[in-house]
């Protein structure tokens, strides 16, 4: 029962004009009160014989007009002072509550309340929710939740957050509702023990999350201590990054992050016995070609007949030490005559092969760097999270898409994979995809889009949870998209905003969109039956090399000792006290 | 062209072939001579010297009938009854902020009969108060009665309107004739039809040659309940009809003349930024837009009609048994 006392702010009476309904009412704004979109009200509704029923709900619209105006130019004989007319405000509302549960509509006349604490709380559900986790504030500067029931697989799991890139400030705010849920402490044990598997595909800008902003002001510190969470980078992150083209010693390919990075690549033994090969081609529209049956027949007989041989693989008897010459050898073996038969089946015509040799060949100059015979396959170089940080971040943004493609489809697998022979949904993991769009189109089917399929599907039960983001819901498939528990949508394009996948989106909301500022989401969760406006507070991690401030300890050990020894010695206490300090 | 609308009649009831004004003359004395004598009659322009004052009321009053009604008598006899809602509002506009806005208004009903035996009548949530009426009380008559109580309200309103402070300087406007509101303070009387024809022939010559703001000289009218001083003032936005647009403005007669001088020049740089346009109100230019605006609002304050009426014939329905 929401209780409302009529001491407590009223902001005017229900409308008599227009029709007032259980779900959705308008209110007429009192003199000398205002009320704006987002804002949270209650109101009551005696009934004979039953205790009253609370309604309570958001602002979905405000209009403000001329009371006694005829004509558009009345206007003008009014601010003159000659015609007298009252400005009138109304407010739509739409119900997020009604308690108890008898959709009677709220009595024109009714006061209408400003609805604050615990009012506010359960108008939007959150006194329901057992584990909360902060989300950024509301437009009236107090936080908002949402239900990590719907996050964590309990009722529900994962994210798909919508918008035009740079401005929406997608992959932003799914690193900030990370946090939260590493940070909040809600999620208890599962919260601490997560993993998140991060793909940076743009930029360099996730490659700094462990690394303190120093743009950070006192402003954003409060607004994160007013969601309760300290402002700190991630504490414990792990980044991976492709190879660099070229060279042989394996180093890491970054330009502005030069502490704490692992290169990761795959050795070719790995590549024939985790049957990899389907992954090259995982464009989607690779998968309307004839030769899947090629690919699939040469991914067998690798798997069969290639055999460890000092880092590379020995196929036939034939050493194989680069990605090069394992294309070159499977092209060769392809279009003689007497070997064709026993890589691809026999009921292969020529221009199949030819077309798969032309892709396979293609695919060199973009895996060679990621597919390695010369790197010792005992060195650390696979993805694995359950080994990793807490938070992994692939990097991704110099590969060509074909290497983007290859990387995320394996890597995905493994972890789907692992977690599958583990059995248990806990530790929980997060993998945050930007551009779903491109990994799994709604059109067409590739190997990447089954495992997000699979992930979207069974992840849940698996304790995988993705947080998707894209540009356009309208071009990702529509199972992913079903599935996600949680909507999230930043501006929006016009053309895309009227689309159906943005039907939870109200009308007068769904142009907001369209003008929502960066640090804006709507948030939509299964608990409450409006869409929540939040505003995400300002990154407490470095987004990028300008803005970061010193790396962390542990990063800089594996180069060089973090400290200056001789202020460590001379302080006491400039670096850590476990520092030695020479 | 007149302007108005045809169905509101003409803004003067003119003779045969029209143009010359009001037809029928009045009785009452004029004396010319007040403001110029008579021979030097001639339009008279806005003075430039004279301010607007910074705040305006205007007052005005609706009536509306809800049911006609029958009584049933004791003796098996039958009177008329009215019932009617009327209300009476002022408008303040204080043309230096720029805001207009409703500075009282006040909503009775009542039911005018000359029955006696009938007592307050309420209608679900409504009540109508008797109002006896004099004599056999024959429908016809019945509709006059309601003027005076309307009247009343109106001079209680403006009163109180005031009350909040007058600075000595602002304008009350009466919609149509003083009447017995004349010893309201610096008030003018506003008359949209000019039905009678006070002037002589001469100077009523003058009045179809104004010009848009210009006014004729005041004259005095004697006697009874007209009397007082009058001018002719010509409105904005008026077609080239010789009598469109054309008012007649009055004071009290127990004001100097120099004080009804005073008061004329003052309607001159007034009353013109009040005119309405012809598109928007069909008695334009005549109504007043605050005028036009407080009637809306206070035909709206009556209350819907329909609703009313039904809840009297529930009323008289239910008291029949």
């Amino acid at each position: 029962m929401i209780d409302v006392s009529d001491e407590t702010s009223p902001v005017g009476r229900v409308l008599g004009t227009a029709d007032a309904t259980p779900l959705q009412f308008w209110t007429a704004v009192a003199p000398g009160s205002y009320l704006q979109l987002d804002d949270v009200v209650v109101t009551q509704r005696d009934l004979p014989d039953r205790e009253p029923v609370t309604i309570a709900g958001v602002v979905t619209q405000v209009r403000a007009r001329h009371e006694g105006a005829q004509f558009d130019s009345d206007v003008f004989a009014i601010a003159d002072g000659t015609l007298p007319a009252m400005v009138q405000e109304a407010a739509e509302i739409t119900t997020t509550r009604v308690d108890p549960e008898l959709y009677v509509p709220p009595a024109p006349g009714a006061i209408v309340h400003r609805a604050t604490g615990e009012a506010r709380d359960a108008a939007l559900h959150f006194d329901r929710m057992e584990r909360r986790v902060p989300m950024g504030t509301g437009r009236d500067g107090v936080p908002v939740f949402l239900n990590a029931d719907f996050l964590d697989g309990t009722r529900g799991a994962h994210v798909s957050i919508s918008g035009i890139s740079g401005v929406a400030t997608k992959t932003s705010f799914a690193t900030f509702l990370l946090y939260s849920v590493f940070r909040s402490g809600q999620l208890g044990a599962d919260g601490a023990n997560a993993r998140a598997l991060i793909f940076n595909v743009k930029g360099e800008d996730l490659l700094f999350l462990d690394h303190p902003n120093t743009k950070l002001d006192e402003n954003t510190t409060k607004a994160y201590a007013l969601l309760g969470l300290p402002a700190a980078p991630f504490p414990d992150v792990r980044v991976y990054a492709p190879p660099r083209a070229g060279d042989s010693s394996g180093a890491p390919d970054v330009s502005s992050r030069l502490t704490g990075v692992d290169s990761f690549y795959w050795t070719l033994e790995e590549f024939c016995s985790l049957k990899l090969l389907p992954y090259v081609f995982a464009d989607a529209d690779d998968e309307r070609q004839q030769y899947t049956m090629v690919v699939h027949s040469v991914t067998a007989h690798l798997n069969r007949y290639a055999v460890p041989a000092e880092g590379g693989v020995s196929i036939d008897g034939k050493r194989i030490g680069s990605y090069q010459e394992l294309v070159d050898h499977v092209v060769e073996q392809l279009t003689e005559d007497e070997t064709r038969s026993t890589w691809a089946g026999s009921a292969v015509n020529m221009g199949t092969v030819n077309a798969f040799a032309r892709r396979l060949i293609n695919s060199k100059r973009d895996l060679s760097r990621l597919i390695r015979g010369d790197l010792a396959s005992r060195r650390p170089h696979q993805i694995k999270t359950a080994a990793s940080a807490q938070v992994t971040v692939v990097d991704l943004h110099n590969l060509p898409d074909r290497a983007q493609r290859f990387v995320v489809g394996v890597t995905l697998k493994t972890e789907f994979e692992e977690k599958e022979k583990s059995g248990t949904g806990r530790p929980l993991l997060f993998v945050v995809l930007d551009e779903l769009n491109k990994y799994a189109p709604r059109e067409g089917s590739s190997p990447i889009k089954e495992v997000l399929l699979d992930i979207a599907e069974r992840g849940r039960s698996l304790g995988v949870i993705l947080i998707g983001a894209q540009q356009t819901a309208s071009e990702v498939e529509r199972r992913i998209v079903t599935n996600s528990a949680i909507r999230v949508v930043g501006r929006l394009d016009p053309a895309e905003a009227s689309r159906p996948e943005y039907g939870f989106l109200p009308p007068a909301m769904r142009q907001r969109a369209l003008l929502a500022r960066p640090g804006t989401m709507f948030v939509n969760q299964p608990d409450i039956p409006v869409p929540l406006c939040v505003e995400f507070p300002f990154p407490a991690w470095a987004t990028r090399k300008s803005e970061s401030g010193p790396p962390p300890a542990e990063t800089l050990r594996s180069i060089v000792q973090a400290a200056d020894p001789f202020a460590v010695v001379g302080s006491g206490g400039g670096g850590s006290d476990d520092d030695i300090p020479f | 062209m007149d302007a108005w609308d045809p169905s509101y009649g003409s803004s003067f009831e003119g003779g045969e072939g029209g143009g010359d004004g009001p037809a029928s003359a009045s009785s009452a004395q004029v004396d010319v001579d007040v403001e110029v004598p008579a021979a030097e009659w001639a339009p008279i322009d806005a003075s430039s010297a004279v301010r607007p004052p910074d705040v305006v009321f205007l007052v005005d009053g609706v009536r509306r009938n809800d049911a006609q009604l029958w009584t049933e008598e004791e003796d098996g006899t039958s009177y008329a009854g009215l019932a009617a809602s009327y209300a009476a509002g002022v408008v303040r506009c204080d043309l230096a902020r720029g805001v207009a806005e409703l500075a009282g208004a006040r909503v009775k009903r009542g039911l005018f009969t000359a029955s006696p035996s009938v007592g307050d009548m309420r209608a679900s949530s409504v009540l109508y108060e008797v109002h006896r009426v004099n004599g056999t009380g024959e429908a016809s008559k019945l509709q006059a009665a309601v003027q005076p109580p309307l009247t009343a309200l109106e001079i209680d309103i403006s009163a109180e309107a005031r009350s909040g402070g007058s600075d000595g300087a602002d304008l009350l406007i009466v919609d149509g004739p003083l009447r017995n509101r004349r010893h309201l303070p610096r008030t003018i009387g506003y008359v949209k039809t000019q039905q009678k024809q006070y002037l002589p022939a001469a100077q009523q010559a003058v009045v179809p040659r104004l010009r848009h703001g210009q006014r004729t000289p005041v004259f005095g009218l004697g006697g009874g309940l007209l009397g007082g001083f009058s001018w002719y003032l010509r409105l904005p936005n008026s077609t080239g009809a010789p009598w469109s647009g054309v008012v007649r403005v009055e004071c009290s007669p127990d004001l100097s003349p120099d004080q009804a001088i005073e008061l004329a020049e003052l309607s001159g740089v007034t009353l013109p930024r009040f005119a309405s346009a012809a598109y928007k109100d069909p008695r334009a230019p005549q109504n007043l837009v605050p005028i036009a605006g407080l009637e809306r609002r206070l035909r709206g304050m009556l209350g819907d009609a329909r609703v009313l009426h039904r809840a009297l014939a529930l009323e008289t329905a239910r008291s029949r048994w």
